[in-house]
C-alpha cells in the first residue's frame, strides 16, 4: 500500500456516505409518491491490492469501500400477490355494482316498486266488480294497466341500459390495457438498455410495476420476469407484452343487449380478440372479466350473464302477466255482450319491452261472464282473483300468480347481489391487506429515513477525520521529518 | 410475517378504519332517518320477499273492505225496500180481509178499498224497483234500469246474483233474485193485488175477493223470508268487515315488524358508532403526527 493509500481509503468513504445521502435524499423526496418503492445504497468493502513481485509487504488493510449499486427493495412475492387479489377484486367489484344498480333500479320493496303498481292493477280490476260506475271503474283499470305497462318497460330498459353501460365499460377498459401495455412494451426496451449499461433503472420499474398492477386488475394477467430485466405480460397464457412487443386487444360482438334470437347467434356475443389474430382471448380475471361475464346470454338453467338473466326475467313475467290476463278476459264478453279480445299485446321474444293494453275505452273490457246479464262483472273478478293466486285455468288448474313470479325474481336478484357484494367486499378486503402487506415493504420510513441520515452523516465525518489524520501525518513526514537539531 | 410500519402504511390503514367507520355511520343514520332495515332486496332477500308478499295481501284487503261497504250499500237497501214491502203487504192483507165481508159495505166503501189497494200496488211496484248506485237491487245483473216492467216482467236474464268478493275465498250475494220474491208477470204479487182490486170492484156475486186472501198470506211470507235471508248476509258481510279491520291491523305490524327498523336500537347504535368514530380521529391525530424529526436537533 503507498504512502498515500491512506486517503484514497478515506475518500472512498466520503464518496460511500455521500451517496448514502443521496439516496436518503431521492426516499425521503419520495416519501408520499405512488408506487414509489424505497432505495439503498449498495456498498461493499474492497480488498487490499493483489502482491506483485518478490517482495513481501507484510498484511496489508483493504482499500476502502466500493458504492456497487442502488438496491430497489421491492419483494415480487409481495407485488405478484397484489396483482392476483386485485384481478379477483376487480371481477367481483364490477358484477356487484352493476347488480346493485339493477337491484336499485326495481325499487322493491316500497310503494314505487312494480309490485305495488301490480296490486293496483289487481284492486282496479275487483273495484270494476263492484260495477258501481263503469266509466270511472274503467277509466281507473286502464290508467293502472297503463302505468302498470310503463313501468314494466322501464324496468327492463333500466336492464338494458345497464348492459348498455357494462359493454362501454368493456371498450374503455380494453382500450386502457392497450395503453397500459404499450407503455409497459416502451419501459421494458429503456430498463433493458439501462440495466445493460449498469445503469440504475429502479424508478422505471416502479412504473412499470404500477402499469402491470392496472393491466393485472383489468385482465388477471400474469408477469414473468425476464432475465434482461424485461417482464411479459401473458392473459390466459398469451403474451400481451413481450420484450418490447406489444400486441393490442379489441372487444367484439353485440354494442346494445341483442333480444330474442340474435342473443343465441356466435356474431353477438361479447369477447375480447386479438387485433393480430382472430382468436378470442382467454380473460382469466379482473374487471374486464366481470364485465364479459355480465354481458353473456341467459340460459335455461337461469346461470347465463347476469344482465340479460335479468331481462329475461322481465320478459317471463311481462310474457306470464300478459298470458293469465288475457286467457281469462278472453273468456269473458265485454258490456255489449261481443266476446272478449286480449288485454294485453306483446312480442312473444320481447315481451317487457312491448307489454301493451289492447282495450282503449269500456267498450273493449269484458268484464263479464257469458249471459249473465250486461252489468256483470264475474269475469273482473276472475282476473283479480289472480293477484290472490286463487285464479284457475279452464281445466279447473291453479293459474300461478303473477305476483309469485315477480316476488321470485326479487328475491332471486336480492341474493345474487348480497353474495356478489360479500364476495365483492370479502376480495376488496384481501386486496387491500395485500397492498398493505407490498406497501409495508415497499414504502418509505421517515424515522427509519433520518437514522440512515444520520448514519451516513456520522460516516461521512467519520471518513473525513480520517482524511485529516491521514493529512496530519503526512505533514508529519514530509514537512518535519529531517529536521533534527535545525 | 412481521409487518413493517412505515408512515404509508399507517397513514393508510388510519384512512381505511374511518372511512369504514365513517360508512357504518352513514349506514346508521340513513336507518335512523328512513327507519327502513330494508331499503333493497340484497339486504335481506327472504324479509323483502315476506315484505312483498304482505305489502300484496295490504292492498287486497282495502280492496276487500271496499268491496264489503260496497255489498253492505246493497243489502241495505234491499233490507229497506223488503221492510217497506212487508209493511206494504201487510197492509194490502188488513185491507182484502176489509173487502172480504162483502155483505156489509157499500159498492163506494169497496171502490175506495179497491183504490187503496191500487196506491199500494203502485208503492210495491216502486220498491220492487229499487236502486242503488244506479242497479237496480232486484234486478241482479240487467241493466235495464227497473227491474219490473209495467207488465210485472223481471228484467233479470239469468238467475246469476250480484256477488262481492270479501276475502280471497269468499263472496257474499248482495242481491235478491225479484222473481222469486215477488213473482214474475202474472203470477206475480203485483197481479195478485190488481185482481183483489178487480174483484173488490166486481158485481158479480160469484166473484169472492176471500179467496185470494191466502196468496196474499204466501206473497207476504216470501217477502218477510227474504228479508231475514238478507239480514243473515248483511251481519255475514259485516263480520266479514271486522275481520278484514283486524286483519289490516295484524298486516300493518307484521309488515312495521319487516321493514322498519327499532328507532331505540337504531339511535343507540348511531350514537355509539358515533363515539367509535370520534375517539378514532382523536387517536388518529395523535398517532400520525410525530417523527423522529421532531426529537433530531
Amino acid at each position: 500500500m503507498s504512502t498515500f493509500g491512506g486517503l484514497n481509503t478515506a475518500y472512498s468513504g466520503l464518496v460511500a456516505a455521500r451517496a448514502g445521502l443521496d439516496v436518503v435524499g431521492q426516499n425521503i423526496a419520495n416519501v408520499n409518491t405512488e408506487g414509489y418503492t424505497r432505495q439503498r445504497v449498495t456498498t461493499s468493502a474492497t480488498n487490499a491490492a493483489a502482491r506483485a513481485g518478490l517482495v513481501a509487504w507484510g498484511a496489508t488493510p483493504g482499500a476502502g469501500v466500493s458504492v456497487d449499486g442502488i438496491a430497489r427493495l421491492g419483494s415480487a412475492t409481495l407485488d405478484a400477490k397484489v396483482r392476483a387479489t386485485a384481478s379477483v377484486a376487480g371481477y367481483t367489484a364490477v358484477r356487484a355494482n352493476a347488480l346493485g344498480s339493477i337491484e336499485t333500479s326495481l325499487k322493491e320493496p316500497g310503494a314505487s316498486g312494480l309490485s305495488h303498481q301490480l296490486q293496483e292493477f289487481w284492486a282496479a280490476w275487483s273495484e270494476l266488480d263492484n260495477g258501481t260506475s263503469a266509466s270511472a271503474a274503467t277509466g281507473l283499470l286502464l290508467g293502472e294497466a297503463g302505468q302498470l305497462t310503463a313501468q314494466i318497460s322501464a324496468g327492463y330498459r333500466a336492464v338494458t341500459d345497464e348492459w348498455a353501460a357494462v359493454r362501454g365499460s368493456a371498450d374503455a377498459l380494453v382500450t386502457e390495457v392497450n395503453g397500459a401495455a404499450a407503455q409497459v412494451g416502451e419501459l421494458n426496451g429503456i430498463i433493458r438498455q439501462t440495466l445493460a449499461s449498469g445503469g440504475s433503472a429502479n424508478e422505471l420499474i416502479d412504473k412499470r410495476d404500477a402499469l402491470t398492477a392496472t393491466i393485472a386488475a383489468i385482465t388477471g394477467a400474469s408477469v414473468r420476469a425476464q432475465a434482461n430485466g424485461t417482464v411479459d405480460v401473458l392473459i390466459g397464457g398469451n403474451a400481451l407484452v413481450s420484450g418490447t412487443d406489444v400486441q393490442t386487444l379489441a372487444v367484439a360482438g353485440a354494442t346494445t343487449m341483442p333480444t330474442g334470437p340474435d342473443a343465441a347467434k356466435p356474431d353477438n356475443a361479447v369477447r375480447v380478440v386479438w387485433t393480430h389474430r382472430p382468436e378470442t382471448v382467454g380473460v382469466d380475471g379482473g374487471e374486464l372479466a366481470g364485465a364479459l361475464s355480465l354481458l353473456g346470454p341467459a340460459d335455461a338453467d337461469g346461470t347465463g350473464g347476469a344482465i340479460a338473466e335479468a331481462a329475461a326475467s322481465y320478459n317471463d313475467f311481462a310474457a306470464r302477466l300478459g298470458n293469465s290476463v288475457n286467457n281469462i278476459h278472453l273468456g269473458g264478453v265485454t258490456s255489449t255482450g261481443g266476446p272478449g279480445g286480449k288485454f294485453f299485446t306483446f312480442d312473444a321474444g320481447n315481451a317487457a319491452a312491448t307489454l301493451s293494453v289492447v282495450p282503449k275505452d269500456a267498450t273493449g273490457i269484458a268484464a263479464g261472464a257469458a249471459g249473465a246479464g250486461a252489468n256483470n262483472a264475474a269475469n273482473a273478478d276472475k282476473i283479480a282473483q289472480l293477484g290472490a293466486g286463487r285464479a284457475v285455468d279452464a281445466a279447473g288448474n291453479p293459474v300461478t300468480s303473477p305476483n309469485a313470479v315477480w316476488s321470485a325474481f326479487v328475491t332471486k336478484l336480492g341474493v345474487d347481489t348480497g353474495i356478489e357484494l360479500a364476495q365483492a367486499s370479502s376480495a376488496n378486503l384481501s386486496a387491500s391487506s395485500a397492498v398493505t402487506l407490498a406497501l409495508s415493504n415497499s414504502s418509505v420510513d421517515i424515522d427509519e429515513e433520518n437514522v440512515n441520515l444520520l448514519t451516513f452523516q456520522h460516516a461521512y465525518q467519520g471518513a473525513a477525520r480520517v482524511m485529516t489524520a491521514v493529512d496530519e501525518m503526512l505533514d508529519t513526514l514530509i514537512n518535519r521529518t529531517g529536521l533534527v537539531g535545525r | 410475517m412481521i409487518a413493517r410500519v412505515t408512515s404509508q402504511t399507517q397513514m393508510r390503514s388510519a384512512q381505511a378504519n374511518l372511512q369504514a367507520s365513517a360508512q357504518r355511520l352513514a349506514q346508521l343514520q340513513e336507518q335512523s332517518s328512513s327507519l327502513k332495515t330494508i331499503s333493497r332486496a340484497s339486504d335481506d332477500p327472504a324479509r323483502a320477499a315476506n315484505a312483498l308478499a304482505v305489502r300484496a295481501e295490504q292492498r287486497a284487503t282495502a280492496q276487500y273492505t271496499r268491496n264489503a261497504d260496497n255489498g253492505n250499500g246493497w243489502l241495505t237497501a234491499l233490507d229497506t225496500a223488503l221492510g217497506a214491502s212487508t209493511t206494504i203487504l201487510t197492509r194490502a192483507r188488513d185491507l182484502t180481509v176489509q173487502g172480504a165481508n162483502a155483505g156489509t159495505m157499500t159498492p163506494a166503501a169497496r171502490e175506495a178499498i179497491a183504490v187503496q189497494i191500487d196506491g199500494l200496488k203502485k208503492d210495491l211496484l216502486t220498491q220492487a224497483n229499487t236502486s242503488y248506485l244506479g242497479r237496480t237491487v232486484f234486478a241482479g245483473n240487467s241493466d235495464a234500469g227497473k227491474a219490473f216492467t209495467t207488465d210485472y216482467l223481471h228484467t233479470a236474464v239469468s238467475a246469476t246474483g250480484v256477488e262481492r268478493r270479501v276475502g280471497a275465498d269468499s263472496t257474499v250475494r248482495v242481491d235478491a233474485d225479484g222473481a222469486a220474491i215477488f213473482g214474475n208477470g202474472t203470477t206475480s204479487v203485483f197481479a195478485l193485488l190488481d185482481t183483489i182490486s178487480v174483484a173488490l170492484r166486481s158485481t158479480d156475486p160469484t166473484v169472492k175477493v176471500s179467496d185470494h186472501l191466502a196468496a196474499v198470506d204466501t206473497a207476504l211470507n216470501t217477502v218477510i223470508a227474504a228479508n231475514s235471508d238478507v239480514g243473515a248476509r248483511q251481519a255475514r258481510i259485516e263480520s266479514a268487515t271486522a275481520a278484514l279491520v283486524a286483519q289490516k291491523g295484524t298486516l300493518e305490524a307484521q309488515r312495521v315488524q319487516l321493514e322498519d327498523a327499532d328507532l331505540a336500537t337504531v339511535i343507540l347504535d348511531l350514537k355509539l358508532q358515533e363515539i367509535a368514530y370520534q375517539s378514532a380521529l382523536a387517536v388518529t391525530a395523535r398517532v400520525i403526527q410525530p417523527t423522529l424529526m421532531d426529537f433530531l436537533s
